[in-house]
């Protein structure tokens, strides 16, 4: 059956008011980790929306010590985009895409009777076609992630864990040039040569990498499993078998193997 | 005969016919050499309206200088053909503006000829880029119209311009000896500095032509619903996110540069 928008949606609406600088605007963007705040009236109804892309304005158009007082005055009033884009929460979620597709928005605010309840955003809807299962779960190719984390070899190691950190990935992979897979940094290289009391800022990914272990993407499950634990690695680099030394096409890791096993369709959830 | 800085003011037949004469030997010369090179300015008015040129004169609106657009590939070569005109090039220009614009001097006949590489860069930047092959002598209709309607502080030799050339050519979406209002709109829409300018300047135009006594009812009736055309197809055409960002700004930022005029 066809999803809802309350089912996809983030309950909640994180407001500012009208007269919150573009400063305090970025303030509440960074706290709440979220792209956009609702706007609120005097009467607590929604006026409008401001997001992190308006809020680039700022520093757009502050080319000159003169522009510059003047956007440090304008207001989440003043920039907000009005009126707001609306669903109600027993839409069908696909309501939802269209609606964002039709106005170029990146989120809607989710109603339940008319008032405010939550917040559903293009993420929750690329988040619910993620959950889709692959039918067919055999292969290195049927799991791995096609898209990761990549960096160039000179990358410091502060700019790499900052990524891993925002994105949630555990490993970096570092190319060359030509997207030439180098070697991987995972948190463990991170933890061998950042301690507390060493600085690390010239401190370079090439300089805490270790090599990268490869595999095909039409190996098995069961052989890329092998690799890893004969190697004692976490995550294999998927390369291109005709071009090996050209961009690879994913990356599989032990948690994608175990994720396979937990799946209630797996093997290793069948009753003996 | 007396002509103020910015071009107003009464000039001889014998005066506008030099500078008419002179223009018509550097396009046949340009021409011959196989240059891309556009007049733009007020002769370019003059030349892409034969039906209302006359407003120039009758109004009062005369020749400074003899102006071009081209393409900077092009530079040496311009300055090969201007020398061998009798011109001698202002280095100085040249180099200040990055090889964006040249000026060149007559000695002979006291003319003064400019000449804009790729773009015209005052306050609101008009590219030429893939634009030049579009017409001849003169640069399209529509970079005619933005030329004048990119003046934040517009002068009555550009409004005169203008006007000439709202009666002359109808708003169409193409560039056949019509004002390629399409082209104008997709601009605007995509700088919000731009359409702020344009959509000012076309608004004074409509206003002025009205209290031109040089112009019958009918005329300036028509500059106004050309005005009125004008307006309401930039208005249609969708804004992009950019655009739309920095209309929530609108006066409280400058929205263009201020222009230091080199004589």
């Amino acid at each position: 059956m066809a999803k809802l928008v309350r089912e996809l949606m983030r309950p909640g609406v994180i407001t500012c008011q009208p007269e919150a600088t573009l400063g305090q605007v970025a303030k509440l963007l960074t706290k709440h980790h979220v792209h956009a705040l609702f706007v609120s009236g005097a009467d607590g109804g929604i006026v409008g929306i401001i997001t992190d892309f308006d809020l680039l304005a700022g520093e757009w158009l502050s080319g000159n010590p003169e522009s510059l007082g003047v956007m440090r005055k304008l207001t989440a009033g003043d920039l907000m985009s009005s009126p707001v884009n609306t669903i109600e929460a027993g839409a069908p979620a696909k309501e939802a895409a269209k609606k964002m597709q039709e106005r170029v928005v990146r989120r809607l605010l989710v109603t339940e009777n008319s008032q405010p309840a939550g917040v559903i955003s293009i993420s929750d809807l690329i988040a619910s076609i993620a959950g889709r299962a692959n039918p067919r779960r055999e292969t290195v190719a049927d799991v791995m992630s096609d898209a990761f984390l990549t960096c160039r070899d000179q990358t410091p190691v502060v700019a790499a864990a900052r990524s891993m950190t925002s994105s949630g990935w555990r490993s970096v992979l570092v190319v060359d040039a030509f997207g030439k897979p180098l070697g991987v940094v995972s948190g463990l290289d991170l933890l061998r040569f950042c301690d507390f009391e060493d600085a690390c800022e010239q401190v370079t990914v090439a300089d805490v990498m270790h090599p990268a272990l490869t595999i095909h993407m039409t190996a098995t499950l069961q052989e890329a499993a092998n690799k890893l634990i004969e190697n004692h690695h976490h995550r294999l680099i998927v390369i291109d078998q005709a071009q090996p030394d050209s961009v690879p096409l994913g990356i599989i890791s032990s948690f994608d193997i175990v994720a396979e096993m937990a799946r209630p369709e797996s093997i290793w959830q069948q009753d003996q | 005969m007396s002509i103020n800085p910015i071009g107003m003011g009464e000039q001889s037949k014998t005066e506008r016919e030099k500078f008419e004469k002179e223009l018509k030997r550097i396009i046949e010369a340009s021409n011959n050499a196989g240059l891309m090179l556009r007049v733009i300015g007020s002769l370019a008015f003059q030349i892409h309206c034969p039906k209302y040129g006359y407003l120039q004169a009758v109004m009062g609106r005369a020749y400074t200088d003899i102006d071009f657009a081209a393409y900077k590939k092009q530079s040496r070569e311009i300055k090969t053909l201007m020398a061998g005109l009798g011109y001698v090039e202002n280095r100085e220009v040249f180099i200040i503006s990055e090889g964006n614009r040249a000026i060149y001097e007559n000695s002979h006949n006291n003319l003064h000829v400019d000449v804009f590489f790729d773009k015209l860069d005052f306050c609101h930047v008009i590219s030429w880029a893939d634009r030049l092959e579009m017409d001849a002598p003169t640069i399209p209709l529509s970079e005619m119209l933005l030329e004048k309607m990119q003046i934040v502080k517009i002068n009555e030799k550009d409004v005169i311009d203008t006007i000439m050339l709202l009666l002359e050519h109808p708003l169409r979406e193409n560039d056949k000896e019509t004002i390629n209002i399409a082209r104008v709109a997709r601009l605007c829409a995509n700088d919000w500095g731009l359409w702020r300018t344009t959509t000012m300047n076309l608004e004074k135009v409509g206003k002025l032509a009205a209290g031109y006594p040089q112009l019958g009812e009918d005329l300036k009736s028509q500059v106004q619903a050309q005005v009125q055309q004008a307006l309401a197809r930039i208005e249609v055409e969708p804004k992009s996110m950019a655009w739309r960002l920095r209309a929530r700004v609108g006066d409280r930022v400058k929205w263009y540069k201020d222009v230091d005029e080199v004589q």
